[in-house]
C-alpha cells in the first residue's frame, strides 16, 4: 500500500516537516541565544559571550537549590501521587453502586482550571480564616502558618498537587487495570493463594507498565509545574518555594535576562531528559517499583 | 454486611476530599464577605448574588471572558483541522513507519513551555505583536497540533481499513475518501478531540501569562488582578473562579468516556 504513488503522503508530510523545521529552527534560536548576553533592559546592545550564562548558572547558588528543589518536589509528588492512586485503585476493584459515578467526579480535579485550584487551596490555606486550620483547630492542633513558613509551604504546594493529579492516575491505572486479563487472578484464587498474594505477585506485576507510564508523565509534569507555584506562593517566602521552571520565569519576566534565562529552560529540559532516561531505565527493564 | 458499610465510609470520605474544594469555591461565591470569612465556618446561610453581580459588571472579566472564548475555539480548530489531515496520512502508513513519527510527534511535548514561550516573546515584542489575538491563537494551534494528531491517530486507527479501500475501488478521490469516509466515521472522535483542545487552551496560564498583553488577557491571567496588594477579594474571586470552570467541567464530564484517552497523550505536553 505505501508505493511511491500513494497520496496519503500528502497529507501527514508537509505537515510533519513543518513541525520538524519550526522546532529545529527554535532549537538553534535558543542555543544560539544563551551564547549572547541578550537582555530586554540593553536593547540591541547584546554581544557574544560563549558559555558565560552556563557557568553563571553553576555558579549561581539560586539555581542550584531550585534545581535541588525541583528534584524534590518532582520525587515528592510523582511517589505519593502513584502510591496513593494505586492505593485508591486497589480499594475500588470491587463492584459497587454508583461506580460509574465515582469515576466521573474523579475527574473533576483534573479539568478544573489550575489557577482556580491553586486559589482555592490558598483559600483554604489562609492562616486566619482558611479551612485548614479551622479543621486542625477541631482536632485541638494549633494553627500552621501554611504558605507564610519556609519550612512549610512547598508541602502546601504539593498537597494541593497531589489533590489535583492523584485522580489522574487513578484513571489511568483503572483503565489499565480493566484491560488486564483475570484468568491468572482466578487461577490463583483456586489454588489458594491469599488475596494479598494475588494482589502482589499478580496483580502488580500486571500493572507494572501502566503504573510506570503514569510515573513518567506525572514527573515530566512535576518538573514543569509552574501554575500552582505561581498562584500560591510566587516562589516565596524567601524563595523557599522557588523551581528551576519558576526561577526561569521570573529571569526572563522580571529580570528581562532572556540570554539567561533561556540557559536556565534549556538546562531543565536536559535535566527532564535526563531524569526521564533513568526512570524509564530504572522502571521497564526490572522489577522494582511499587 | 460490616466491611460494605466500612466500605462505602471510606468512599464517602474520599469523594468529600476529591470534591471539597470545588463545593467550596462555589459555595463561597455566593456568601457574603462575613460568612465567607466567618470562623467557624457557616454552612448554612442566605445565599446572595452579590459578588456574581459585581463580577459580571467588570468591564476587564467580561473581555477576558470573550478573549479565551475566542483563543481557544479558533486554535483548537485550526489545530484539529490541520490534526485530522495528518492524522489521516499516518494512520494509512505501515506501523513502522508510522510509530517512529508517532515518537516524534511525541518528543515535541516533552520540552518546557518556557523555552518555546521566550523566543516567541523576544520576536513577537521586535515585531511588536504582542497584544494581538493572532499570536496567541497561533501559539496555542501550534501546542495543539502534535496532540491534536496523536489523538486523532487512536481515532483514526478504529476506522475499518475496508471502508477506505472500498471507496478508493469505487474511484474516489484520497482528499474523498478523507473528507467523505473518514471525517463522518470517526465523527465521535473528532468532536472530542475539539473539546479537549478547547479545554487545555481555556485551562493553559503559563503561555497566557506571557503572551498576552492589556487587551488579549484570557481569564486564568485576569483573575490573578484579584490578588491585589490591598488584600484578596475572595468573594469576587470565588465567583469568577466559578464561572471560569464549570464550563470547563460540564464539557469534561460531557467526554468523559474519551477524556482518559485523551489525558495520558495530553498531559505530556507543555
Amino acid at each position: 500500500m505505501t508505493t511511491l504513488a500513494d497520496p496519503t503522503r500528502y497529507f501527514h508530510r508537509p505537515i510533519v516537516a513543518a513541525l520538524g523545521v519550526v522546532s529545529v529552527i527554535l532549537t538553534a534560536y535558543v542555543v544560539w541565544l544563551t551564547l549572547r548576553d541578550v537582555s530586554l533592559l540593553r536593547a540591541g546592545q547584546d554581544a557574544f559571550v560563549g558559555a558565560d550564562n552556563y557557568l553563571r548558572l553553576w555558579n549561581d547558588p539560586r539555581a542550584i537549590s531550585a534545581l535541588v528543589r525541583t528534584a524534590l518536589f518532582t520525587v515528592l509528588a510523582t511517589g505519593i501521587e502513584v502510591a496513593l492512586g494505586l492505593a485508591i485503585v486497589l480499594f475500588l476493584d470491587r463492584d459497587f453502586a454508583l461506580r460509574r459515578l465515582v469515576r466521573a467526579l474523579l475527574l473533576v480535579p483534573i479539568i478544573m482550571t489550575p489557577v482556580v485550584v491553586g486559589l482555592t487551596w490558598r483559600f483554604i490555606f489562609d492562616p486566619a480564616t482558611g479551612m485548614a486550620n479551622y479543621a486542625l483547630s477541631v482536632l485541638g492542633i494549633g494553627p500552621v502558618d501554611w504558605l507564610g513558613s519556609t519550612e512549610v509551604a512547598i508541602f502546601s504546594v504539593l498537597i494541593a498537587d497531589v489533590w489535583q493529579w492523584t485522580p489522574f492516575v487513578v484513571l489511568l491505572v483503572m483503565a489499565g487495570l480493566e484491560s488486564a486479563p483475570t484468568d491468572p487472578l482466578d487461577a490463583a484464587r483456586v489454588d489458594g493463594a491469599r488475596e494479598w498474594q494475588v494482589t502482589w505477585y499478580i496483580l502488580l506485576p500486571m500493572l507494572r507498565r501502566v503504573l510506570a507510564v503514569v510515573a513518567l508523565i506525572r514527573a515530566i509534569d512535576s518538573i514543569k509545574a509552574f501554575d500552582l507555584f505561581y498562584i500560591m506562593t510566587r516562589g516565596g517566602p524567601a524563595l523557599s518555594t522557588e523551581t528551576l521552571n519558576y526561577y526561569g520565569y521570573v529571569a526572563a519576566f522580571t529580570n528581562f535576562d532572556i540570554s539567561y534565562a533561556l540557559t536556565i529552560a534549556l538546562v531543565l529540559t536536559v535535566f527532564t531528559n535526563v531524569a526521564l532516561l533513568t526512570m524509564y531505565g530504572v522502571l521497564f527493564p526490572k522489577s522494582g517499583e511499587r | 454486611m460490616l466491611r460494605r458499610i466500612l466500605f462505602y465510609l471510606a468512599l464517602a470520605l474520599l469523594m468529600a476530599a476529591v470534591l471539597f474544594p470545588l463545593y467550596w469555591v462555589v459555595v463561597t461565591s455566593f456568601k457574603t464577605t462575613r460568612d465567607a470569612f466567618a470562623i467557624p465556618p457557616v454552612w448554612f446561610f442566605e445565599p446572595t448574588m452579590d459578588n456574581y453581580r459585581r463580577i459580571l459588571a467588570n468591564r476587564g472579566f467580561l473581555a477576558a471572558f470573550a478573549n479565551s472564548f475566542v483563543v481557544s475555539i479558533v486554535s483548537s480548530a485550526i489545530a484539529v483541522a490541520i490534526g485530522a489531515v495528518a492524522a489521516y496520512g499516518l494512520a494509512s502508513q505501515d506501523a513502522p513507519y508510522r510509530r517512529s513519527q508517532e515518537k516524534f510527534i511525541l518528543t515535541l511535548r516533552i520540552a518546557p513551555a518556557l523555552l518555546f514561550v521566550i523566543p516567541v516573546y523576544f520576536l513577537a515584542t521586535r515585531i511588536g505583536a504582542l497584544n494581538t489575538h493572532w499570536l496567541l491563537i497561533a501559539v496555542y494551534a501550534f501546542i495543539n497540533i502534535p496532540f491534536a494528531i496523536s489523538l486523532l491517530l487512536t481515532f483514526f486507527n478504529d476506522v475499518p481499513r475496508e471502508l477506505r479501500d472500498a471507496a478508493r475501488v469505487d474511484g474516489a478521490r484520497e482528499f474523498t475518501v478523507f473528507s467523505r469516509v473518514f471525517l463522518p466515521a470517526a465523527k465521535g472522535g473528532i468532536v472530542a478531540t475539539m473539546i479537549l483542545c478547547v479545554l487545555f487552551t481555556w485551562n493553559e496560564f503559563f503561555i497566557a501569562l506571557v503572551l498576552s498583553g492589556r487587551s488579549t488577557q484570557t481569564l486564568p491571567v485576569s483573575i490573578t488582578s484579584f490578588l491585589t496588594f490591598q488584600g484578596i477579594q475572595w468573594g469576587a474571586l470565588t465567583a469568577a473562579g466559578s464561572l471560569i470552570m464549570l464550563p470547563m467541567i460540564i464539557l469534561g464530564l460531557l467526554v468523559q468516556g474519551q477524556i482518559v484517552r485523551g489525558l495520558t497523550l495530553g498531559s505530556v505536553k507543555g
